[in-house]
Order: C-alpha cells, then sequence, then structure tokens
C-alpha cells in the first residue's frame, strides 16, 4: 500500500469511528485532515480569518454528518474536500457583492498554474489531466479556476472579458466534452 | 454541432457539474441544493462529478491549522457535559434549599423564554411536553408539561443530523436547558432519551428514546 492510499484508508476508518461518537478519533481527524481543508478553505475564502471560522463549521458538520459518510462511494478525503468546497462556496455566493471574490483568486492562480499542472500529472490524476487537455487551453483553464478557486459564472465571465451568458455555453459544453473522455 | 441545444439528460448533467464546480449564483445554487434532496437521479450525477473532479484536489495546498480552534469547536459540539452536570447539582442543592423555606414552588413556575418555538417535543396530548426555542445563538429547551425522570434517572435530548448519529445536547432536569449551539436546519431531528443520572454512559442514546420532534 503506497503512503497516500494509507492515508484515505485512515480517513475512511476515522470517519467510521466518528459517525460512532469517538472524540478521540475526531480529534485525530482534525490533526490529519484539518491542514487539508484549510488550504481549500483559504483558497476559495481568500482570508484567514474567515477561512478559519468556516473550518469550526466544517468540522461541526463532519461531526454531525459522518454517519452519511458512504465509503464505497468514494474515498473519505474526498468527502471531506467536498463538504469544505461546498460550505465555502455557500459563503462565497451569500456575500454582498458578487465581484468580490475575483480579486483574491486572481492573486493566487496566477503563481500557481504551473506547480499545479505538475502535481495533477501524479499518480491517478493523470486521466483527467489527459482529458482537460482534449479542452481549449483557455476552457480547461475555466473550468479549473471554478473548481479551484471557487469563481463565479459572473467573476468567469469578467476575468475572460466574454458576455456571462456565452461563457456559460462555452463552459456547459466544455463540462460535456470532459465527462465523455472521462467515461470513455 | 456547438449551436445544437442540449438534451434534457445533458441539461441535468451540465446542471450537476455546474453545482459542484460552484459556478451558479446564489439563486441556482439553493434551486440545484433543493432538487439534491428529493431527485436521487440528480444527486447520483452530482456524486459521479464530485468523483471526476477529486484528483483536482491534490493542488489544494496544506496550510498549517491555529492551535487554539480545535478547542473551540469541540466546546460547540459537545456542550460540557461536566459543566452542565456541576450546574445541575448546584441547582439541586438551591432546590434543597429552597424547599427546606418553602418556596420551591417558585421554581417551578413558568418563565418567558426568549426566542422562537422551533420544535414541540411531545406535541397532541402526550404527558410529558419539551418545547424548544433558538434566539440565534442559543437553544433553549423547557419542561412545559409532565414530569421530571425518576429519581437515579435523567432525560438527555439529542439532536439528529439526517442519516447522522445522535449528538448530546445535554441533560434537561428540572429548570431548562440553555446551550449555545447553531440553529439546526429543517430536516434534522431533536430527541429525548431516557438515561441514568449523570447521562449516558457511552456518548449515544442508552435507555428509550421517548420523545422526537422533526425541525
Amino acid at each position: 500500500m503506497n503512503a497516500t492510499a494509507q492515508i484515505r484508508t485512515e480517513t475512511c476508518l476515522l470517519l467510521e469511528r466518528i459517525s460512532r461518537q469517538d472524540r478521540t478519533a475526531f480529534r485525530d481527524l482534525y490533526h490529519s485532515a484539518g491542514p487539508k481543508l484549510m488550504g481549500v478553505l483559504l483558497r476559495i475564502l481568500g482570508t484567514r480569518s474567515e477561512a478559519e471560522d468556516a473550518l469550526q463549521e466544517v468540522f461541526t458538520r463532519v461531526w454531525l454528518r459522518a454517519g452519511r459518510f458512504d465509503p464505497s462511494r468514494g474515498a473519505g478525503m474526498t468527502w471531506l474536500v467536498a463538504l469544505s468546497r461546498n460550505h465555502a462556496i455557500d459563503r462565497l455566493r451569500a456575500r454582498k457583492p458578487e465581484q468580490t471574490d475575483d480579486g483574491v483568486a486572481e492573486l493566487i492562480v496566477d503563481t500557481a498554474p504551473r506547480a499545479e499542472t505538475r502535481l495533477i500529472a501524479q499518480g491517478e490524476a493523470r486521466r483527467v489531466t489527459e482529458c482537460f487537455d482534449t479542452l481549449e487551453p483557455a476552457r480547461a483553464e475555466a473550468v479549473r479556476g471554478a473548481y479551484l478557486d471557487g469563481l463565479s459564472y459572473e467573476s468567469l465571465a469578467a476575468r475572460h472579458s466574454i458576455p456571462l451568458n456565452t461563457m456559460r455555453t462555452w463552459l456547459r459544453r466544455s463540462l460535456l466534452k470532459l465527462k465523455e473522455c472521462l467515461e470513455q | 454541432m456547438t449551436d445544437t441545444p442540449l438534451t434534457p439528460l445533458e441539461e441535468d448533467d451540465a446542471l450537476a457539474a455546474e453545482y459542484v464546480l460552484g459556478v451558479l449564483a446564489l439563486p441556482e445554487r439553493l434551486a440545484a441544493e433543493a432538487r439534491l434532496k428529493t431527485d436521487v437521479d440528480f444527486a447520483a450525477r452530482v456524486s459521479v462529478w464530485v468523483a471526476h473532479f477529486a484528483p483536482l484536489n491534490e493542488a489544494y495546498a496544506s496550510v498549517p491549522v491555529p492551535p487554539d480552534l480545535l478547542p473551540k469547536i469541540e466546546s460547540r459540539l459537545f456542550p460540557k457535559a461536566s459543566a452542565l452536570r456541576g450546574g445541575w447539582r448546584l441547582w439541586l442543592a438551591g432546590a434543597v434549599t429552597a424547599a427546606v423555606v418553602g418556596v420551591g414552588v417558585f421554581m417551578l413556575m413558568p418563565q418567558t423564554a426568549p426566542g422562537a418555538v422551533i420544535a414541540n417535543l411531545g406535541d397532541g396530548g402526550s404527558a410529558l411536553v419539551y418545547e424548544a426555542r433558538h434566539d440565534g445563538s442559543h437553544l433553549m429547551v423547557t419542561r412545559v408539561a409532565g414530569a421530571p425522570a425518576p429519581e437515579g434517572q435523567t432525560h438527555e435530548l439529542w439532536v439528529i443530523a439526517p442519516g447522522a448519529a445522535p449528538v448530546s445536547l445535554g441533560l434537561l432536569g428540572t429548570d431548562p436547558l440553555d446551550v449555545e449551539y447553531p440553529r439546526p436546519p429543517a430536516g434534522w431531528v431533536l430527541a429525548v432519551s431516557v438515561e441514568p443520572a449523570g447521562g449516558s454512559p457511552t456518548g449515544a442514546p442508552t435507555g428509550p428514546v421517548i420523545l422526537t420532534a422533526e425541525l
């Protein structure tokens, strides 16, 4: 078993114990998964203070919902990251001026893509990278930016300087193309 | 080809992907969330997209977590069984003193609790009724009919998220239970079980669940 697989299995076991109200497991999960989830929240929300607030909420939900985690449907870490992304995006979308998320994301994205591509090219993620490569580079970048930074259609349209509806048509086509490739 | 409209299935699939990506504006996002709860097929599409995008998660860097966050989370989730029990003992001592001087009856007088009623546990003519209120930050549960648990036992309050295990919110004695707790969303359940004095020894309900209310 390689290191990554081992961490995944551990996360599943911890979630199972948490669903049985095991507080030690909860603490262990906080220490093992907390930094990754903090990374997700910080990247999407942009400020440490909001990310810390969100992390509290995420771990509250983990405690209350661990029983819903189904290991047959995916890795524990995938479930945790999905929960964190959802919460962060809910927070972003509930913010009053819709465009405030753009500046923050820009800051991080511009420095990151190369390292990202390298990371993603490792292991089982290779398939996704290959499928992203079947899209036009600008479109692949839009999908990736939306996912990693939690960008809204509005922010994406502004960033790519195209009307919102065009952006949406564009992105939907790209997503379906991506799916076709991934499910081949 | 780009001009062909999407088929209804493709529309659903694209919407599921948009929801997972997070690109939707708030009203559409909320609509998708509502659909997730009732539409099994749509929920399955969402799960597929979560799995498809999961490899991208490797691009999220790990960031150290501040050391003082875990205690905050724990105090929010585990509303200090020890403090509650301490308070209970203190109250007992007070009640005994009050009974001795013959004013014990005032302890049972209805109190005007703040906050909106979010649930009644034991509606519809049951002998025992607890009323749950929430004022935005605190959950307050007051017995409005019936007797407290007999000596040697206690009533314990639980909150249950859909599909999750019950979480203890504290013990229900004669005085109202007041805990700092976020307002539970619709679909969650409040329940009361009978436990040995001091509360469930395992952290999960051990005695019979006598009252429940879905929010």
